[in-house]
């Protein structure tokens, strides 16, 4: 009796344990599905895009979609953008908000935390709010249609600063005061000691702000208006509208657009997870 | 008085040095386009003569005489509540799949990650060619034998199936987000659960949802908020249509925008603000507390 209870539930768990793995195999397929469409289409023939049934291995594979959209239509010029303004973003947002930051956690000064409190407020108040004044103002700098436009207003994040401050927070002050007491300048102690020692924050920092340039859209959408200014997403979004048919070459764009920012996550998986629950972790 | 003000700068002027950017930043990009727009949304501007103040009629139009707004209002909410009411739980379910003993579990992570790290205008278009009208979705129910539609061109199916892929994209933070504080739960709270006779829906009820409940918070506040904002997958796949049943209230703004009624538009954001700070508000006062 006591080896055929034993048995019974070995053969629960064994079941339990399949049925888990199938449920997670099965959304796994669900999840990866539209990109490996996105990618087996963008190597069809144009013909073989809505066949009844569905090609799923593309046959002959065609890489001239690529070659159309780089050269034909301006995804060169998108792509160049994107990796520009993304990486002018991320320089200019992660130099000021570890400044900033190191002063709000490190030094004492008339005002530090309530100007940190207001700073945390602006948190609350969407982007359409600003939206269109800070467009009239982009009008007036005259930078509409310029890199300005698309660096300027997102390289001031204040989740970044926010972030930032958190994460020198935990260096402890002895250091700090051992360099004073050496005479360093407060530059020279935050660029020499507490930016290195804030390098992980500083990389979670970073890729956040460059996939969240990357991925924006409705901010680059307006204050561009020349094709040679748009991101891949405002390129692809609008070319849509000219090229409602022509699936291979929105998804050979898509694919160039995806694919940056899964390699860089692929790459820097640790440090982007660890920066994403380190809030939910400490609680 | 003076020379006090002199020892003063002195000593502390390199913490303002250093803050000096951000701050500058936050009146010139944040505070005067705050301001500016609210100041805006009581007045009427094409943006090319001077305003002209109006009063409250821009908010009385958008309360009384704007069937699209109010249409678009519903549709939000609509998003909202079914894409908050099934994303956060995917989350949840996955992550606690994700926290049993199993092999690959950093693979499944990644792999329900990719979409939220994929720009939503790209996720938007493959899903706009799936659902288009001899796409994937139509061919695999044809091959089952069951009805086809347009699916983002008929009023009945797309704005479900818009929420559809913007769950599909965005669910893969929860997991991460829940799964980390799963695994912050201590091992001895359950084993106290255990020693207590408590079955593992008990331990599930007492143990694993009180040690969520702040992230729980977290999470709906930030969905909340962001889903209010949708835009970007809804241009994309429909552009507010088919007669405005996909229409959202930033892009009923972002319509409005681009007419040049910046008045109009910007009492609109306002009104936008004013729900989401309410929302927020709420969370915190009935959810927040009681720790």
């Amino acid at each position: 009796m006591m080896g055929m209870g034993a048995s019974r539930i070995r053969l629960l768990k064994w079941g339990g344990q399949t049925a888990l793995y199938l449920a997670l195999i099965v959304t796994s397929i669900a999840m990866l599905m539209p990109f490996y469409w996105m990618v087996s289409t963008s190597l069809k023939p144009e013909a073989d895009v809505f066949v009844t049934p569905p090609k799923w291995i593309p046959n002959p594979i065609t890489f001239v979609h690529y070659l159309e959209v780089w050269t034909r239509l301006p995804f060169a010029r998108f792509f160049y953008n994107s990796v520009f303004v993304a990486a002018m973003t991320t320089i200019g947002d992660v130099f000021f908000a570890t400044l900033a930051g190191y002063a709000f956690a490190k030094l004492k000064f008339p005002g530090r935390d309530q100007i940190f409190f207001i700073m945390l407020l602006t948190l609350m108040v969407p982007f359409q709010v600003n939206m269109i004044p800070l467009y009239k103002l982009m009008d007036r700098f005259k930078w509409l249609d310029t890199y300005w436009a698309l660096i300027v207003p997102g390289a001031l994040s204040v989740f970044g600063i926010y972030l930032m401050r958190q994460y020198i927070l935990s260096i402890p002050d002895e250091l700090l005061d051992s360099a004073r007491v050496d005479g360093c300048s407060e530059f020279i102690i935050f660029w020499r000691i507490a930016a290195p020692l804030s390098l992980p924050g500083i990389a979670t920092l970073a890729i956040f702000t460059f996939v969240g340039s990357w991925t924006s859209f409705l901010w680059p959408m307006i204050v561009t208006s020349s094709m040679e200014m748009r991101t891949l997403p405002v390129g692809i979004a609008l070319l849509q509208g000219y090229h409602t048919t022509n699936w291979t070459q929105n998804m050979a764009g898509s694919t160039i657009a995806a694919m940056p920012m899964i390699a860089v996550f692929l790459l820097m998986q640790q440090q982007f997870i660890e920066g994403l629950t380190a809030g939910a972790v400490k609680q | 008085m003076g020379r006090r003000l002199v020892r003063a700068v002195k000593k502390y002027y390199v913490a303002y040095l250093f803050i000096s950017v951000p701050v500058i930043g936050m009146v010139v990009f944040l505070f005067i386009p705050m301001i500016s727009s609210l100041a805006l949304s009581f007045c009427d501007w094409s943006g090319i003569q001077s305003p002209t103040f109006v009063g409250l009629a821009n908010y009385r139009k958008l309360l009384f005489d704007d069937p699209k707004l109010i249409q678009a209002f519903i549709n939000t909410t609509i998003f909202v509540i079914l894409g908050q009411g099934s994303g956060p739980i995917f989350g949840l379910i996955s992550a606690l799949a994700l926290n049993q003993k199993i092999r690959f579990r950093a693979g499944f992570r990644t792999i329900y990650f990719l979409p939220y790290m994929t720009s939503m205008v790209v996720v938007a278009t493959i899903w706009k060619m799936i659902y288009s009208q001899g796409g994937l979705l139509n061919a695999a129910l044809g091959g089952l034998g069951l009805p086809t539609t347009r699916w983002l061109t008929n009023p009945n199916t797309a704005l479900l199936a818009i929420i559809v892929a913007s769950v599909w994209q965005g669910f893969g933070f929860e997991t991460v987000i829940f799964l980390a504080a799963l695994q912050a739960i201590p091992r001895e709270f359950y084993e106290a659960a255990m020693i207590d006779g408590a079955n593992a829906w008990n331990r599930f009820w007492h143990v694993t949802l009180p040690g969520l409940r702040p992230i729980i918070l977290m999470v709906y506040i930030i969905g909340i908020i962001g889903s209010y904002q949708v835009f970007d997958q809804i241009y994309v796949m429909t552009g507010g249509g088919p007669l405005n049943t996909t229409q959202s209230i930033v892009g009923h703004l972002f319509s409005n925008f681009t007419y040049m009624k910046f008045g109009y538009a910007s009492a609109i954001a306002y009104i936008l603000f004013a729900i989401l700070a309410l929302f927020s508000y709420l969370q915190i006062r009935f959810f927040g507390r009681e720790e």
